[in-house]
């Protein structure tokens, strides 16, 4: 089976070869690779470059075109500093409140900052590895791309002095999503990852995530599916527990599970969903190769099918090359016990 | 705790800063006493919304809610300036490399309210910078706030840095959604919070 295959397997429940297995590695591809950060994320090329490179090295299942959580409010206009070696950060906002959200266009990700390198990326990969291992693109979902236009303390006290034009922001932010990552689509992603993390539930109370957040990421999801029939991701980082079982009506085919989930726990809330993860991200830098293989052994013994063991979060750039293996090797070799 | 200021707690605990202002006025008209309504208002409801968050999710909006309709209450109790300080001073910031500080923002209003000085070094601030502000302000604990991983190398020097600089019994607590994930021992510090009120527990145990 390929990568590809492996993951679909998972996503719909049907038999496979073993567990696939699909370590977030973003920025960590630029430094096994030697290469400097701004470097890979203003460059498709090198950026594909540097993932085939991490490809050719663990043999996992997925690469990702996806650069850091700025592309959208960058194109939006917010202002950006690259340091050295390390992501970007906002320096000034696009916004400085959610009405002002009204003076905003959806931008043209053919044009828009940096959202051409991705789409680029995207292409570059999908042309060299065609269907073999899974091609993965990424929006911001709505509320972080709220918060990274309007700034999070802001978007947050937004949500609850100014519920309106609050909710106009999200309406302007699910666009953004929609319209970019139908383009990462048409470019050749298999999938596009809905990376949320400021929906979490360590963030934002369960209730906002229901009554606002939902429905939103619902129409994206449908959206993207509507483009090809693609796959969707939903990435939200921490203890997500009680939005899961909120997951299906979002139209989310993978969840992601941060390692501090309970893995039978969310299992159990989301029995026919496909879940990823959750290997804590710190671990593949504090940690030793064994640590992480009895780690991932522990994962999944409670997984059951349906599952892609993966890191609960982005892999550290500092990671240890040997520890990310020790994830690979780990769902290879437990399928072999199997 | 009388009425008025159960009801001011309530409010403060429903992150009304409006309503809790509007009580905490009917408050001082008839108990001009600043230190009460700091220690039974906002104390009361720090303590309140710390127990919410071990029994319930824990949630970052609701606690700036809470903590901004604090420091308005706080304001209103103490026109003249400062909140009086009565557990001691300590150091915030948020590491170089890192600018995600909300979590610290928030570590810093909970903490005044509950009576401590915060210094706030802010964001993406070199650990040098943080030592010397302890040294500078005389803190018994410097606190440091990371959600990205690149700022683990530099939170496990700053026991060291302050070694140097003769500060071996200043306290050194780390918190924040990278730092959280690590062991004290690997990072080098005394404690690792799991979040602002778990910190404030721990300073308070080391201010009794």
């Amino acid at each position: 089976m390929t990568g590809l295959e492996r993951i679909l397997a998972a996503v719909h429940f049907t038999p496979s070869d073993r567990v696939p297995v699909v370590p977030q590695i973003f920025g960590h591809a630029a430094r096994i690779a030697g290469v400097p950060l701004d470097r890979y994320l203003t460059n498709a090329t090198v950026l594909a470059q540097c993932q085939l490179a991490a490809l050719e090295r663990y043999r996992h299942d997925a690469v990702f075109a996806l650069l850091d959580v700025n592309v959208e409010t960058e194109a939006l206009g917010s202002r950006l500093r690259f340091p050295r070696d390390g992501y970007p950060s906002v320096e000034h906002f696009a916004i400085e409140h959610p009405a002002a959200v009204a003076e905003l266009a959806i931008p043209d990700p053919s044009k828009a900052g940096r959202m051409p390198v991705l789409l680029e990326a995207a292409r570059l990969l999908r042309q060299r590895l065609e269907n073999r291992v899974l091609v993965a693109g990424c929006v911001l979902g709505p509320m972080t791309l709220a918060c990274q236009l309007l700034g999070a303390e802001r978007a947050l006290f937004a949500a609850v002095d100014e519920p309106e034009a609050f909710e106009r922001l999200l309406d302007f932010a699910a666009d953004v999503a929609v319209r970019f990552g139908q383009a990462q689509l048409e470019a050749g992603a298999h999938l596009c990852v809905v990376f949320d993390p400021s929906a979490s539930p360590a963030v934002v109370p369960p209730a906002l995530f229901r009554e606002l957040l939902a429905p939103r990421l619902r129409r994206l999801c449908d959206a993207l599916k509507r483009k090809s029939g693609a796959v969707t991701w939903l990435h939200i980082a921490g203890p997500v527990e009680p939005i899961l079982p909120l997951y299906p009506d979002c139209r989310v085919d993978i969840a992601n599970i941060d390692y501090c989930v309970d893995v039978k726990r969310a299992r159990a809330a989301i029995p026919r969903l496909c879940l990823d993860g959750n290997i804590r991200s710190l671990a593949f830098v504090d940690s030793e190769p064994d640590e992480i293989t009895a780690a991932c052994l522990r994962v999944l013994e409670g997984a059951g099918p349906g599952f892609i063991l993966s890191s609960g979060c982005e892999i550290p750039l500092e990671a240890r090359p040997e520890c990310v293996q020790a994830l690979v090797d780990a769902a290879k070799e437990r399928s072999s016990q199997l | 705790m009388d009425a008025a200021l159960s009801t001011l707690v309530a409010h403060l605990l429903d992150g009304d800063s409006e309503a809790a202002l509007a009580q905490a006025r009917r408050v001082r008209a008839s108990q001009p006493d600043g230190q009460r309504l700091l220690v039974e208002g906002l104390e009361a409801a720090m303590d309140g919304m710390s127990a919410k968050c071990t029994t319930e999710q824990f949630n970052l909006l609701e606690i700036m809610l809470t903590g901004r309709a604090a420091m308005a209450v706080a304001r209103e109790a103490f026109p003249e300036g400062a909140i009086p300080c009565t557990r001691g001073t300590v150091v915030i910031a948020t590491p170089q490399g890192d600018v995600h500080d909300l979590g610290k923002n928030i570590t810093r209003m909970v903490l005044t309210t509950k009576g401590f000085r915060v210094v706030d070094c802010g964001k993406d601030c070199p650990v040098a910078e943080m030592v010397a502000a302890a040294a500078r302000e005389q803190a018994f604990a410097v606190l440091a706030s990371g959600l990205i991983s690149p700022v683990v190398p530099l939170v496990r020097q700053l026991r060291g840095l302050l070694r140097e600089r003769g500060l071996s019994n200043v306290v050194v607590v780390a918190g924040g959604a990278a730092l959280k994930q690590c062991t004290a021992e690997a990072l080098n510090v005394d404690y690792v919070a799991r979040d602002a009120f778990d910190c404030v527990h721990f300073l308070e145990g080391l201010r009794r």
